[in-house]
């Protein structure tokens, strides 16, 4: 927006100077071993820059309580970040165990995503349309979202397993099954994201379309796909950061999964990401599977960062 | 032309009846009952107030809505076609113009699937928006969107072309510019035009058909709607004066041959057939207001009980004035 870059300039100043401020403060509780003072600086300073920007009371009051959240969200992350032992993490990194892991951690997910978007998408645009039952459906999709993930992962069992729906499918400690239930927990972020892009889609535009000649298909391929194209990338990416962040559901159904390992060229077995730390935390330290964490942390952090570089690209996606 | 003449003939010719019961969150049902016929070449307006259903009805032409009713086009019925296949042009009052694609891939949008003849920069050019092909929407004003929004219909050599409001949301100069060019861009295409201006209804329209609450309550020419509304509805809507004549004072004596036909004393006249000061006024009354309009001045004269507004030259407010009617312009409406 042209009328708020000017403003836009002047604040950059005042950003860095308190992101200074912060670092240097977290840097001096951290080394006096006090954290607990820079949480104090924090409230603080919060009500002291809402106060400053002319937010009175009521924006002194506002910033303190959202800084109590920020606290419990961001100060843990920070007290992580700082307390690694770059020793150790080097020492992670260089684990063939922590390779196949993270392969493991980042491609299963990728395969959940992309079925999830897969079977989703067109689900999602029949919702955006309504139709008899669609509410039914709707609350189907959300279901996942309530189910405690063990819940999900038993389900699965029982749904997928030798007396399920395909009992020559075998799901126990396989691919597919860790596959099942990522998709299983991480579907409704794919659809309803997806959803949403759609119902957001001005009627009219497909409309033109269609009037204009396009059959209905013609107009979902060329207008509305398009058009909901970030909002689909955006529920892709959510439904993957939920599959990689997937523990119960995966620890009930494939504890350590069997699959196929390129650098390797041969069938390996390992632990989906969050399970392998904790098995890294009950049976080595809290350091180690702190140093563990730490790296899947990073490569989420920046496939995160690179896919919504490439959604942002000359502001069209795809 | 009726409906029956034009069978026969290479150009299309619409008809419709649209009958539907539309529905919309916390709102009440809304019947839609209308019928319509449009002559090869043709433009018929749809002129009606906010909410009055003239856009369901277009677009349920148009197939957008399922309903009981007909539509055919020449000598197709397209009542159950998808969209797709009935072969029209449709402009939409806010644009939607294909936002991810850029002008020129807008106005070829439809020829990937109908057989057309028309060449996009041709109809760029002649909408004198060519310098655009290679913009993309959001980055025009709203004058040129409906330029290319109209290229994009035109390119497709629809049999008609329906258009939703397509001025609406134009500010004045550039809606008055692009009303010139819908003259030459509608003098040969059959075309279902919805409006609820009048000036436009009456600028466009070969006729007009006033639509309220769902129906069609009188078609005809622009000059018949305008000087012989069939109802109050229609003359006030169309901006004539509506009163009784047991408003007027007692002592006013309306000219013989001012009223026609039988009728319970409710009379419109438009306000250029009421005569500001003429030399032997039928009536006399004060002004109470004056409004500075485009070419001079309109005075609302109260005479009696009743308001009747007339052009004027300006004089002030709260002068007293004599007024009369030309002849034969008093015509008595339905309440």
């Amino acid at each position: 927006m042209s009328h708020s870059s000017s403003a836009g300039r002047r604040r950059l100043p005042l950003l860095l100077a308190v992101a200074t401020v912060q670092v240097v403060a977290f840097a001096l509780a951290y080394v006096a071993d006090q954290p607990t003072l820079y949480a104090a600086f924090m409230l603080l300073s919060a009500v002291a820059l809402a106060y400053g920007a002319r937010g009175g009371l009521a924006g002194a009051a506002a910033a303190l309580l959202g800084t109590v959240l920020l606290i419990a969200l961001a100060f843990p992350l920070l007290l992580f970040a700082a307390r690694q032992d770059p020793a150790l993490v080097l020492e992670k990194l260089g684990d063939p165990g922590v390779h196949r892991m993270l392969y493991l951690s980042i491609y299963a997910p990728l395969l959940a995503a992309v079925f999830a978007l897969l079977t989703g998408v067109p689900l999602a645009y029949l919702l955006s349309k309504g139709f008899p039952g669609s509410e039914l459906v709707q609350s189907l999709v959300d279901l996942p979202l309530v189910v405690p993930h063990s819940v999900a992962g038993i389900i699965i069992l029982f749904g997928f397993g030798p007396r399920g729906a395909f009992p020559q499918l075998s799901i126990l400690g396989t691919m597919v099954g860790a596959v099942l239930a990522m998709t299983f927990v991480s579907a409704p972020f794919a659809v309803n994201s997806t959803r949403e892009a759609f119902e957001s889609l001005d009627r009219r535009v497909e409309h033109a379309a269609r009037i204009h000649g396009a059959t209905s298909f013609e107009t979902f391929r060329r207008i509305s796909f398009p058009l909901a194209a970030r909002g689909i990338l955006t529920g892709g990416v959510l439904a993957w950061a939920r599959a990689v962040s997937e523990f119960g559901a995966v620890a009930v159904v494939a504890y350590t999964i069997r699959f196929f390992y390129p650098p390797a060229g041969q069938t390996v077995r390992a632990a989906h990401a969050p399970v392998f730390i904790f098995q890294e935390y009950l049976t080595g330290s809290l350091e180690s599977s702190g140093a563990v964490a730490f790296i899947l942390l990073v490569v989420s952090i920046a496939i995160f960062l690179v896919i919504r570089s490439v959604a942002q690209d000359g502001g069209r996606v795809l | 032309m009726t409906r029956d003449d034009a069978i026969g003939t290479t150009e299309p010719n619409l008809a419709a009846h649209v009958d539907a019961t539309f529905t919309a969150d916390g709102a009440d049902p809304f019947d839609v009952d209308a019928e319509l016929s449009v002559s090869p070449g043709e433009t018929l307006v749809i002129l009606g107030p906010s909410g009055s259903g003239k856009t369901l009805l277009l677009e349920s032409i148009a197939g957008f809505y399922p309903h009981d009713g007909h539509v055919t086009l020449g000598d197709r019925d397209i009542t159950d076609a998808p969209p797709e296949d009935r072969t029209f042009g449709f402009v939409f009052q806010d644009y939607a113009l294909f936002p991810h694609m850029t002008v020129r891939e807008n106005v070829a949008f439809g020829q990937r699937y109908r057989d057309s003849s028309r060449d996009p920069a041709d109809l760029l050019r002649d909408l004198r928006v060519a310098d655009l092909a290679a913009r993309s929407p959001p980055t025009l004003s709203g004058g040129e969107r409906q330029r290319v929004a109209l290229a994009r219909a035109l390119a497709v050599d629809p049999d008609a072309i329906l258009l939703d409001e397509p001025l609406s949301a134009l500010d004045v100069p550039t809606r008055e510019s692009l009303r010139e060019d819908l003259t030459d861009v509608l003098a040969d295409v059959t075309a279902v035009y919805v409006t609820h201006n009048r000036t436009t209804a009456r600028a466009l329209g070969d006729r007009i058909a006033v639509m309220r609450d769902g129906r069609i309550v009188q078609t005809g020419t622009p000059d018949e709607i305008f000087d012989d509304p069939a109802s109050a509805f229609v003359a006030r809507f169309t901006g004539a004066n509506v009163f009784e004549l047991t408003d007027l004072p007692d002592d006013v004596a309306i000219p013989a041959d001012a009223v026609l036909g039988d009728h319970d004393g409710l009379v419109a006249i438009r306000p250029e057939y009421v005569v500001f000061d003429p030399e032997e006024p039928v009536a006399t009354g004060e002004i109470v207001r004056v409004v500075r309009e485009d070419a001079g001045y309109r005075a609302t004269i109260r005479v009696g009980d009743a308001a009747i507004d007339a052009h004027s030259r300006g004089p002030p407010r709260g002068e007293t004035i004599g007024i009369g009617f030309h002849p034969g312009r008093l015509r008595p409406v339905e309440r």
